[in-house]
């Protein structure tokens, strides 16, 4: 079985979630107060999460692309299916 | 007074250092009367407060405008030749600045733009689950993911999801539409 280098994750959250939704858009910061010129396309997500109690709480963030790209995201995801 | 009492060299470079610290880094904390005495020690408080002054406009508006080299080169010409200007000297270190110091100082305005939180991190794991009281499951893997979340200047936040491979297959799904959508935004004009 093919492994990659990562070390074993040490969860720092005590509750783990179910994810209920997955939102996503992508969108262009064109200008703000303070860079009038920012021009930068980013990923926003918005996630709808239920704990164990079932209780269901929305977390929203953003990314930029070469985030959203970061091999990490996509091989860690993909490499999960063949475990099954 | 004449913009070449303030040599360039050394002195402004520390200068823009600080200037971009407290502006775009969000490190504040340098006086003004500490910059003098340690940049400038000769100069008089009232002369150096708008030479700084100075400093930190042409620094912002070339960070505003996030201007390539041309427009760098185009700039700080005008600069030179405008009454209360800068000396060439000063351009030509306040050129090899911005050059180095861009790419930081554009991530920094970035960041500083974003309202809601950002990725800070990813973590996976994949657990085994080998039988339970209920069923006679022999391998049923699950899939943990642990997102380190968290707003500009604020701690983070962990949220730690669990996933089974047709919630895995869904996302994988929707990470190759976004990457579509991305694939597409890019290859348009602007």
């Amino acid at each position: 079985m093919e492994a990659t280098s990562e070390p074993l994750l040490d969860a720092k959250s005590e509750v783990t979630n179910q994810l209920v939704d997955f939102q996503w858009k992508l969108g262009m910061a064109v200008s703000s107060d303070t860079c009038r010129s920012l021009k930068y396309p980013y990923v926003a997500v918005m996630l709808k999460v239920a704990d164990h109690s079932g209780q269901v709480k929305t977390k929203c963030f953003e990314m930029t692309i070469p985030q959203f790209q970061e091999k990490k995201i996509t091989n860690g995801l993909t490499f999960i299916p063949q475990l099954y | 007074m004449a913009a070449g009492e303030f040599e360039g060299g050394k002195p402004l470079n520390g200068l823009l250092n600080a200037l971009a610290q407290e502006t775009f880094h969000g490190h504040p904390g340098i006086t003004e009367e500490l910059l003098r005495s340690q940049l400038y020690p000769e100069v008089l408080p009232e002369e150096f407060r708008p030479f700084l002054a100075k400093m930190r406009g042409i620094l912002k508006s070339i960070a505003s405008a996030d201007m390539d080299f041309n427009q760098l080169e185009a700039y700080l010409t005008a600069q030179t030749k405008k009454q209360g200007g800068i000396t060439s000297d000063q351009a030509a270190v306040i050129s090899k600045f911005w050059k180095s110091h861009k790419t930081k100082i554009r991530e920094s305005l970035m960041n500083q733009s974003r309202w809601n939180s950002g990725l800070r991190g990813l973590s996976w794991r994949v657990d085994g689950k080998s039988q339970s009281r209920h069923s006679a499951q022999i391998h049923m893997p699950v899939a943990i993911i642990e997102l380190e979340l968290g707003k500009y200047g604020q701690e983070s936040e962990f949220l730690c999801l669990e996933f089974d491979e047709v919630k895995v297959n869904q996302i994988l799904k929707t990470l190759s539409e976004v990457e579509e959508s991305i694939t597409t935004l890019i290859s348009q004009p602007n």
